[in-house]
């Protein structure tokens, strides 16, 4: 496996609908678990309430019994049958209460069986005729919620190992979406990070050479020619500089210190000065001093990356404002612009604002993958044919 | 005059008609194998409720008839069915109001 920083970056596009993914298959997941459960916990209750009924109406036919000679007895006898295992109440057709020792008093004549609010189990029988003028017999149970606790440990339980199993599956569905995106970003990845490494002999080869080249000892005609290389070479060195930084490992990249933008600035505005001129591209620098706490050559990723695009995606005869103050950097040039529905898009890797200027499109994934990693935030403005603006504040 | 005559004669049958449980039903009833109570037991068994009984009972003492009488048929074949509604629907009304008071079943058991 390669190890690289970026290798696991997704496009932010295939992200959005891999999050879609995954969040409907939690939701069908959970749909689907809490459909079960709720099936099992009232079949659960049904079994319960089965069970009630078939010892509650044995309960209600002897206690029925009881009442019927008590009938036959009255008023001689009038004690109320009472029993250790129920309480009961005696209603008449009318709804009318008789007796009672009931505790709940929500009583629903329409229904056989059911559980009242302060959780009791009330069992109704009605009678044919009417002993002691009672036409319902209502027994009365605690409910004593062993089969709910039950029914809710077997739903935590098989619950959990269900949404287990369905997680793992999960990852491996996931996994398996992924592996051919991941193979493709890997193939280029490999591939950038191998030509990258054969690149940078030759280039500061030509780059210092170019430097060192006594100018003035050679004719007007060949100057404007060694300019060309010198522009051409910095546009590649710009590329080999991003490729280096996203594929190799390197330890420029690590240390912080303290910088004064401004100084960077300008030296990089030099430096990209021949790149703007063959494009009649002019600068306008409004530039306050600003000290940052940065990996310096980060920092120029970002600079660079802003400054280059600028330029790549700008008019003949074009200008460009670079803005630093205390808390901020804009760099706005008066380019092609992008299209609005484009500009969420423009950070993710391998994409370019337009198909006509060449380049990998990963020079602004660059930049944000950096504005990230330092908590700073970046706003992109552009407007079609007018131009764009980005702003990074701290 | 007459309206003090009119009063009067409201005052008197009303409490005369209050009291007429007692004075007709019970007397009459005295000497019969079934107590007003066991009668009293038949009509809520197979009545039930208090509207239903007391209907059942008015229904009984103007229409009376073997069919739906709740007393023993060979008491009825021995005995015949008794009218009762000669001592007058109001009357009636009022005697069964009291007979389903001192006899009923709710707030007597303990
Ligand atoms: C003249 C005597 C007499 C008087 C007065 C009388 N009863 Fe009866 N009653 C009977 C006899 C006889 C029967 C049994 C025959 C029958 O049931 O029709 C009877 C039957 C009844 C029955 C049973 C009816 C049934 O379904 O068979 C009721 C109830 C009853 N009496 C209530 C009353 C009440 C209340 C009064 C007072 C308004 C009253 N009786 C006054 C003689 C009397």
């Amino acid at each position: 496996m390669l190890k690289n920083r970026v290798t696991n970056l997704l496009l932010a596009n295939e992200k959005r609908s891999l999050y879609r993914f995954l969040i409907l298959y939690i939701v069908m997941m959970i749909g689907i678990i809490s459909l079960i459960s709720i099936y099992y916990y009232q079949y659960q209750k049904q079994l319960m309430m089965l069970n009630k009924r078939v010892i509650l109406s044995d309960y209600a036919s002897e206690q029925a019994r009881k009442i019927k000679s008590l009938h036959f007895l009255f008023p001689e006898q009038n004690i109320y049958p009472r029993d250790s295992r129920f309480v009961s109440a005696i209603y008449d057709l009318e709804y009318q209460k008789i007796f009672s020792l009931l505790k709940s008093n929500e009583i629903n004549f329409d229904r056989e069986l059911y559980i009242t609010k302060d959780k009791k189990i009330h069992f109704i029988k009605s009678f044919d005729d009417y002993y002691l003028g009672a036409k319902y017999l209502i027994l009365e149970i605690d409910d004593d919620e062993l089969w709910l606790h039950n029914t809710w440990q077997n739903i935590i339980i098989y619950g959990g190992f269900a949404i287990f199993i369905f997680s793992i599956i999960g990852f491996f569905l996931l996994n398996l979406f992924l592996s051919p995106m991941k193979t493709s970003l890997n193939i280029m990845d490999r591939f950038i990070k191998d030509t990258t490494h054969e690149l940078n002999t030759p280039l500061s080869a030509i780059l210092t050479n170019i430097e060192m080249m006594d100018l003035d000892a050679i004719n007007e005609d060949n100057r404007k020619k060694i300019n060309r290389i010198n522009i051409a070479a910095k546009t590649v060195s710009v590329l080999y500089n991003d490729l280096t930084y996203i594929t190799l490992e390197n330890d420029i990249y690590k240390s912080n210190e303290k910088i004064n933008l401004k100084n960077i600035i300008e030296e990089r505005v030099e430096y990209f000065d021949i790149l703007a001129r063959s494009k009649e591209i002019s600068f306008t620098l409004d530039l306050n001093d600003s000290f940052l706490v940065v990996n310096k050559n980060k920092f120029t990723r970002v600079i660079d990356n802003l400054i280059s695009n600028a330029i790549k995606y700008n008019k003949r005869k074009g200008h460009i404002n670079i803005k630093l103050f205390e808390n901020s950097f804009t760099v706005e040039d008066l380019g092609i612009g992008i299209e609005p529905d484009k500009i969420r898009y423009i950070f993710d890797r391998y994409s370019r604002f337009n198909s006509s200027e060449g380049g990998f499109g990963i020079g602004l994934s660059i930049v944000k993958n950096i504005i990230d990693e330092y908590g700073m935030q970046i706003v992109v403005k552009s407007k079609i044919n007018e131009g764009t603006s980005i702003t990074i504040t701290w | 005059m007459v309206r003090y005559i009119f009063i009067f004669m409201i005052f008197f049958s009303s409490s005369l008609s209050s009291d007429i449980y007692s004075q007709k039903c019970v007397g009459c009833h005295r000497d019969m194998p079934y107590s007003l109570q066991e009668i009293f037991m038949k009509y809520l068994l197979a009545y039930g409720g208090e509207n239903n009984v007391k209907a059942g009972m008015l229904h009984y003492f103007i229409y009376p008839s073997k069919d739906i009488s709740v007393m023993p048929k060979g008491f009825l074949d021995e005995k015949g069915i008794m009218d009762h509604g000669y001592i007058g629907k109001e009357n009636l009304q009022r005697s069964i109001d009291r007979y389903w008071e001192l006899y009923k079943v709710k707030g007597r058991l303990k």
